[in-house]
């Protein structure tokens, strides 16, 4: 339960401590305050306004705009499951995705909503793991899903555009990791009292 | 029965409905169109081939277009290359005639020792007692088919009294084709004589007599009305750049997507390791024919000419052998004089010699070639690939047969990976 409270700590976002977050983490979970919603506009310039692609120059946006998948998803629909192997990751386009995972009694608690520009799934891309949590639609959903084999496809063509996107992928992992380690053994004292200072 | 269950139910009858409709006509459509199938399937595969080579230009910031237009160039350069290559090694129409003569003479000579026959070649040892009711058929055949028309025999003539023979000894071939004719007339008698026996039939006059209904032009202009599409599919596919995985994606349920990526991947993966296994393992067999022919005495030029079409042929399960065993057969019988590497090795028994290297190719290239080059491809057992290559050669001929392995291969791969994707995603 313990763990299940720090994760819940960890994914969902809460205005108040969003100040004492490392800048990097509060892109993942957090609005990007540049990001401008424009459902049904340029693919490659949604791209470049989201934390996991970035990085990348315009050139290898067009070539990753040629390899992802648009999804659409109606309001309580299932993204992911948990439990089952994921293949893709996926990166919120427009509307809401709700981050759950079932509790020891079976009750499913709510982890998280994201916002876009946020992405998850983001472990499925890089091996073959079973998911943790569960991701459903609220209202009506656009994504940008990016398999596992397209990025793999991209590495064997294109290492260094690849390599980007899995060094902005570590980091984000990273980020999440140290912000487990916070909420699990510290509790966010450390923000607050940073904060008083 | 509530309204929202009657609402259920109808609409599950209206989808199930649509879904009979959707497959009744996806399957007349495939009959209707099958002529097409093959030529698609040929264009797909050699698009899938040429790929990562317009990937590769791709990153030296070529364009894809232009990419496509440099990968076609070299292919034609290096077609003309070859043809031009092959047309120095095709015999003239007088050399092509001192072949026939020289093979017809071998083949004879040679049944005629191997079934001991008297001078009237209708009495010979026990074996041709055994055998002749279908041996003597076959080699009727084989001598209608060698023989020289009125018109080569001509060419054959004047280029003997013009002295401009092709040959080194042209009274011998003088003889073997007195031979020739000797022994096509001593085997139509013994045809007449023998019970129940049919003469031999006349020579077909014309190359196209007995050829389909309508006549060659007519199945050349079907046939290429049906090739017409496949350098279409062949560049639509090359100049894609995703959109087509993309665009059928698209059309799958979001439940469906991820098990639909990893299947796809799954046989991406299984075409790449099994092009790429069998690109391997041909040239390896070529490499091992052409070695084993030149030790038993076959000159270097004509083994490795040997081992390149036995490479080029290994595509099909057991051609790439089999036509390493005609060649070398081919060149045992109308060899004059070898130079073996081993000593025990001789003009009479240098068919021997040849089956066994072949034989020996075929054992390296299933027990050494195909575990380390094709361990991680698809494995078929030899009973689907026999009957899947019959059953490719009736329904679509020699591509049939060409595309038989991979098809059923890709199909397994298919049906496997769904089924596992479908199991661990809880659809089945």
């Amino acid at each position: 339960m313990i763990a299940l409270v720090g994760v819940k700590n960890l994914l969902h976002p809460r205005q108040d401590d969003a100040e004492p977050l490392d800048p990097s983490a509060r892109a993942l979970f957090h609005p990007n305050p540049k990001f401008r919603h424009e459902t049904g506009g340029d693919l490659v310039s949604f791209l470049k306004q989201t934390a996991l692609f970035g990085d990348l120059k315009p050139g290898e946006l067009h070539r990753l705009a040629r390899i992802v998948h648009e999804r659409s998803y109606r309001d309580g629909e299932s993204i992911s499951e948990e439990g089952k192997p994921g293949a893709a990751l996926f990166v919120l386009r427009s509307g809401a995705v709700e981050i759950t995972r079932r509790a020891y009694g079976g009750k499913q608690v709510l982890l998280a909503t994201l916002e876009p520009p946020a992405s998850f799934d983001e472990l499925a891309a890089v091996g073959e793991v079973a998911r943790w949590n569960s991701a459903r639609a609220r209202g009506p959903v656009s994504l940008v899903a990016l398999g596992r084999s397209d990025l793999d496809a991209l590495g064997g063509h294109y290492p260094a555009t690849a390599n980007k996107i899995l060094k902005q992928l570590a980091r984000i992992t990273a980020a999440r990791l140290q912000m487990l380690v916070e909420s699990q053994y510290f509790g966010g004292q450390d923000q607050e009292s940073e904060r008083e200072r | 029965m509530s309204a929202r269950n009657e609402g259920l139910l109808a609409g599950l009858l209206f989808k199930s409905l649509v879904g009979t409709a959707a497959l009744l006509l996806a399957a007349f459509l495939l009959w209707a169109l099958r002529s097409l199938i093959v030529p698609v399937l040929v264009s797909g595969l050699l698009a899938y081939i040429c790929r990562p080579m317009v990937s590769e230009l791709e990153r030296f910031r070529i364009p894809r277009g232009l990419a496509i237009g440099l990968l076609l160039l070299v292919v034609a350069l290096a077609a003309l290359f070859v043809v031009d290559r092959l047309r120095t090694l095709v015999p003239s129409q007088t050399g092509a005639v001192e072949l026939k003569i020289r093979a017809l003479y071998a083949i004879n000579e040679r049944y005629r020792g191997l079934m001991d026959l008297d001078p009237t070649l209708t009495k010979g040892n026990r074996l041709y007692q055994l055998v002749r009711a279908d041996s003597d058929p076959l080699l009727d055949r084989v001598n209608q088919l060698l023989a020289l028309t009125p018109e080569e025999r001509s060419l054959f003539y004047a280029s003997r009294s013009g002295g401009a023979a092709t040959s080194n000894s042209p009274d011998r071939l003088l003889d073997q084709d007195r031979a020739n004719l000797q022994t096509i007339d001593l085997r139509t008698r013994a045809a007449r004589i023998a019970p129940g026996a049919e003469s031999l039939p006349p020579r077909p006059a014309g190359l196209y007599e007995g050829s389909p209904a309508g006549g060659p032009v007519s199945y050349l202009a079907q046939l290429l009305s049906n090739w017409i599409i496949a350098p279409l599919v062949f560049l639509f596919l090359l100049s894609d750049t995703g959109q087509l995985k993309r665009g059928l994606l698209s059309m799958v349920p979001n439940r469906l997507f991820e098990p639909a990526l990893i299947v796809l991947a799954d046989l991406d993966h299984a075409l790449g390791d099994w092009l790429r296994g069998l690109f391997l393992e041909s040239c390896l067999l070529g490499i091992t024919v052409a070695l084993l022919l030149t030790v038993v005495g076959i000159p270097l030029r004509w083994a490795i000419g040997i081992g390149l079409f036995a490479a080029a042929t290994n595509a099909v399960p057991y051609l790439g052998s089999a036509v390493a065993l005609l060649g070398g057969l081919a060149y045992a019988l109308l060899a004059q004089q070898i130079h073996p590497l081993i000593p025990m090795v001789s003009i009479d028994n240098l068919a021997i010699w040849v089956i066994a290297a072949v034989v020996l190719a075929e054992v390296i290239k299933s027990a050494v070639y195909e575990p380390v080059v094709l361990g991680g491809a698809v494995k078929l057992h030899p009973l689907v690939v026999v009957i899947g290559v019959t059953g490719g050669a009736i329904l679509f001929g020699f591509v049939g047969v060409l595309l038989a392995v991979p098809a059923i291969s890709m199909f397994k791969v298919f049906v496997a990976s769904t089924a596992r994707q479908l199991n661990a995603y809880g659809l089945i």
